[in-house]
């Protein structure tokens, strides 16, 4: 284990230099001057990878550069952000944040991660938001919350599939069940598709997915939407009602946006974050994001490092009472 | 009569020039990352993305399908000849392919590699145009406790599969199963015997134990002997294929596509199945099977055809329901979005183009490879006679390179190297590597669906006898279980005897 302990040496060391280059860097206020890394910390092919090429070939063609994406995936999203978090903060270096790796990683992981998801970065702006919706098997005769309410009181039980154990929909079916006064039967997936392919095949007759994996699936009428979990209705599912209409308090939208390591200077996080919403408001890619399910963000720096911080202290007691630590 | 116009129109589209370009180029680069070990499909598709993205989403879609048979074709290559697996699939054909390799039959081991890939994709392109969506239902059926009981016949034929002592190909199933259960638990998300290291909470790389078991392991083995024997043989031996060996395949082809066929639709582990299986079935009724072991042309024929029929109905789930069966085919579904296009049932209606031009593209795209293969089998094979010690740092160097590119992590890099190391431990105590690696690939999905079922039955076991698919499994697994058992047990009596007087 030795080399760990020297390469975490190293990395610790690593801060101090970038910050005595750091005036050098305002000097040339060339930004930017080379390709741009932007650090994806899931596998290729999942939603937030999908976002992640679509904001670098937004962003390529704003900025003049190259934006490469590299995908680091491991732990709950949490070693590509770490490494991000560690990384030079000069401006080459983004990671795509995440509800996982900036909102509820840092407490199923908590004492085992070496970045604060709040302070060891600069958060750039929000790019985009997906509402959660909870889809039923047409055949399951589950057509409203209250439905899979009496069904969860009963005898049997209600099984709600989800992508995953410690993810935002696992926190979701825990809060359901502390709402509804009885446990729901979680049936965690590797990922979304194996878990709808088991509600559509009825297997399992409820899921609580992002909107973006569930939309088509919907549109299709292979499942049916039950309720939106977010604050109001969605404009591409407007007869979808909300999970507050139906008389349970829950609002919860999976988020993903673009940060940097602390201390990259503000002038780059500015631009960074005026390309991101400029490319973002094109009314192809809205157009696109809408079809998806997905509202783009528009905040600014500011207001998405406090969108962050609320995330983290929001998702916390959920994970406590999920029991989706590591340890 | 529809399928036929359907499948002309979509010719129509797959031989446009943009198109079979494309085509062309995705089977080259397929090919070759194939043909360099680790690199797999999956990062050089991620790779590649944003280059299609300037393109129609048909041309997009059969360049990145080209890559993705592509690479089943090439990576064969480096299994016959060099013993490096660089996917789970080529694992079975480095059994008997390698052997083949070093009795000189190197030629003859890649050709039928190739036809029978060939056949198989040629058959399995019918089938996803014939009958996709009837196949759906199929997959739609499978359950998990159906999944539980086929992974559980899986593991079974692991056991039957390897050579010499049952006791020692049990062993090291169960050494595979253990290593599969590092990282996080799917159904809790805690870490099981990760030590605290990070890179530990995905599980073990799977190319890492491939290629430190297989590559790495025979290097250092053949650094052992003196050069003049570590060359594989002086004489390649003619690349054509003899008569007897060409009517030994022919049968293994087919039973291997027919099989392949089936198990692709299935998520998940399908394909690896499919090839482990075929190896299975050919060991237990081909005609050749008193010569596995050591370099049986069934062996890489019946496995070779049903990986590459595998990886064609692998499509189905996506075409079909727009679920991907595997991380390559989420990354079309992830390149199809980006084009604006949500795969499922309707694409057939709605992108006629599209779903008829790729199930097209993927018959020309298998002639292609064809055609690209054969005529280059001459050059794979004159490698071998490049001398050992320029050839095995080269190797080396492409392991690494290749491992580094899949998480861009150093750590992997060093987990194939200590797998190397336990590798050649193994092989000098006659442990075989391939038992272990399918209990490794089997058994954390074994896992899941195990405790997937018995979450939603509530903690009652009858799920498994109930359900016919999983109670038709588990009788076959208890069958061939049985049949592998008795011969052992009363060679082991005869054995006992033997010393005994």
């Amino acid at each position: 284990m030795s080399w760990t302990l020297r390469r975490r040496a190293l990395l610790a060391g690593l801060p101090l230099a970038a910050i005595a280059e750091r005036p050098a860097l305002a000097q040339g206020g060339a930004w930017p001057s080379q390709p741009i890394r932007l650090v994806v910390p899931f596998a290729p092919g999942g939603t937030t990878d999908l976002v992640a090429r679509l904001v670098a070939a937004g962003l390529q063609e704003r900025l003049g550069v190259s934006v490469v994406v590299e995908n680091r995936a491991g732990a709950g999203a949490t070693v590509g952000s770490e490494m991000v978090a560690r990384a030079a903060p000069d401006g080459y270096t983004l990671v795509m944040s995440n509800i996982a790796s900036h909102g509820i990683s840092p407490s199923v992981y908590r004492g085992r991660i070496r970045y604060d998801a709040v302070t060891d970065f600069a958060h750039i702006a929000l790019v985009v938001s997906n509402p959660t919706v909870w889809v039923a098997n047409p055949r399951s005769g589950i057509r409203t919350l209250g439905d899979a309410a009496a069904k969860a009181r009963s005898a049997g039980g209600l099984d709600v599939a989800t992508s995953g154990a410690g993810s935002s929909n696992h926190l979701m079916v825990v809060r359901m069940g502390q709402l509804i006064g009885t446990e729901l039967n979680h049936i965690p997936f590797r990922g979304a598709g194996p878990a709808m392919q088991a509600v559509i095949a009825g297997q399992v007759p409820m899921m609580s997915d992002s909107l973006p994996s569930a939309a088509n699936h919907i549109r299709q009428g292979s499942v049916i939407a039950v309720a939106m979990a977010s604050a109001e209705r969605h404009p591409s599912f407007p007869e979808v009602p909300t999970f507050r209409e139906q008389g349970f308090d829950l609002a919860s939208d999976s988020w993903f946006g673009l940060s940097a390591p602390a201390g990259t200077p503000a002038a780059v996080v500015e631009r960074l974050n005026r390309e991101t919403r400029a490319f973002l408001s094109a009314p192809e890619i809205r157009a696109r994001l809408a079809e998806l399910g997905g509202t783009p963000g528009d905040l600014s720096a500011e207001g998405y490092g406090e969108f962050v911080r609320r995330e983290v202290a929001l998702w916390a007691p959920l994970v406590q009472a999920s029991g989706a630590t590591p340890d | 009569m529809d399928l036929l116009a359907n499948l002309a129109h979509g010719m129509g589209v797959a031989l446009s020039l943009n198109n079979l370009l494309f085509c062309l180029i995705g089977c080259l680069i397929g090919t070759a990352i194939g043909v360099l070990p680790g690199i797999g499909p999956v990062a050089t598709i991620s790779l590649l993305l944003p280059i299609t993205f300037g393109q129609p989403a048909t041309t997009a879609i059969i360049m990145l399908a080209g890559i993705y048979y592509g690479a089943q074709y090439g990576g064969s290559t480096t299994a016959i000849l060099l013993n490096l697996p660089g996917e789970v699939s080529s694992v079975v054909t480095t059994l008997e392919g390698y052997k083949m390799a070093r009795r000189g039959r190197a030629g003859a081991a890649l050709t039928i590699a190739a036809l029978g890939s060939f056949f198989a994709g040629t058959v399995s392109t019918v089938l996803v145009a014939a009958s996709g969506p009837l196949l759906t239902s199929v997959a739609l059926s499978f359950g998990p406790a159906d999944y539980f009981s086929l992974m559980l016949l899986g593991l079974i034929i692991a056991a039957v599969l390897a050579q010499g002592s049952v006791l020692k190909s049990v062993a090291m199933v169960t050494v595979g199963v253990a290593l599969g259960l590092v990282g996080t638990d799917v159904q809790t998300g805690q870490q099981r015997f990760t030590f605290g290291i990070p890179e530990l909470s995905d599980g073990v790389g799977f190319v890492s134990i491939a290629m430190g078991m297989f590559g790495i392991a025979e290097i250092i083995l053949n650094l052992e002997r003196p050069e003049s024997r570590s060359v594989l043989s002086s004489k390649v031996g003619s690349l054509m294929l003899t008569k007897e060996e060409f009517r030994r395949a022919v049968p293994s082809v087919i039973r291997g596509t027919a099989l392949g066929s089936v198990l692709g639709i299935l998520p998940g582990g399908g394909a690896a199945l499919a090839s482990f299986g075929s190896y299975m079935m050919e060991r237990k009724v081909s005609k050749g099977r008193h010569e596995f072991g050591t370099g049986a042309i069934e062996g890489v024929a019946g496995p070779e055809s049903a990986n590459n029929a595998a990886s064609q109905t692998s499509f189905i789930p996506l075409l079909t329901l727009g679920i991907p069966a595997n991380a390559v085919m989420a990354l079309m579904v992830g390149a199809l979005i980006i084009q604006g296009i949500q795969p499922g049932p309707r694409m057939v209606e709605a992108q006629p183009d599209l779903f008829w031009g790729l199930i097209a593209s993927m018959w020309v795209g298998n002639l292609m490879l064809l055609v690209i293969n054969l005529p280059m089998i001459g050059m794979w094979v004159k490698l071998l006679q490049v001398p050992y010690r320029y050839m095995y740092p080269s190797i080396l160097i492409f392991c690494a390179i290749g491992v580094y590119s899949l998480q861009n992590n150093v750590f992997d890099v060093y987990q194939t190297v200590i797998f190397g190391i336990f590798g050649y431990l193994c092989s000098k105590l006659r442990l075989e590597p391939a038992p272990m690696l399918i209990g490794f690939v089997l058994g954390p999905m074994m896992e899941e669906h195990l405790r997937r079922a018995m979450l939603l039955s509530r903690g009652d076991w009858m799920v498994f006898v109930e359900r016919p698919i999983s109670a038709t499994m588990l009788a076959i697994g208890f069958v061939a279980l049985a049949a592998m058992l008795l011969p052992s047990i009363s060679r082991k009596k005869d054995a006992a005897i033997q010393e005994g007087g």
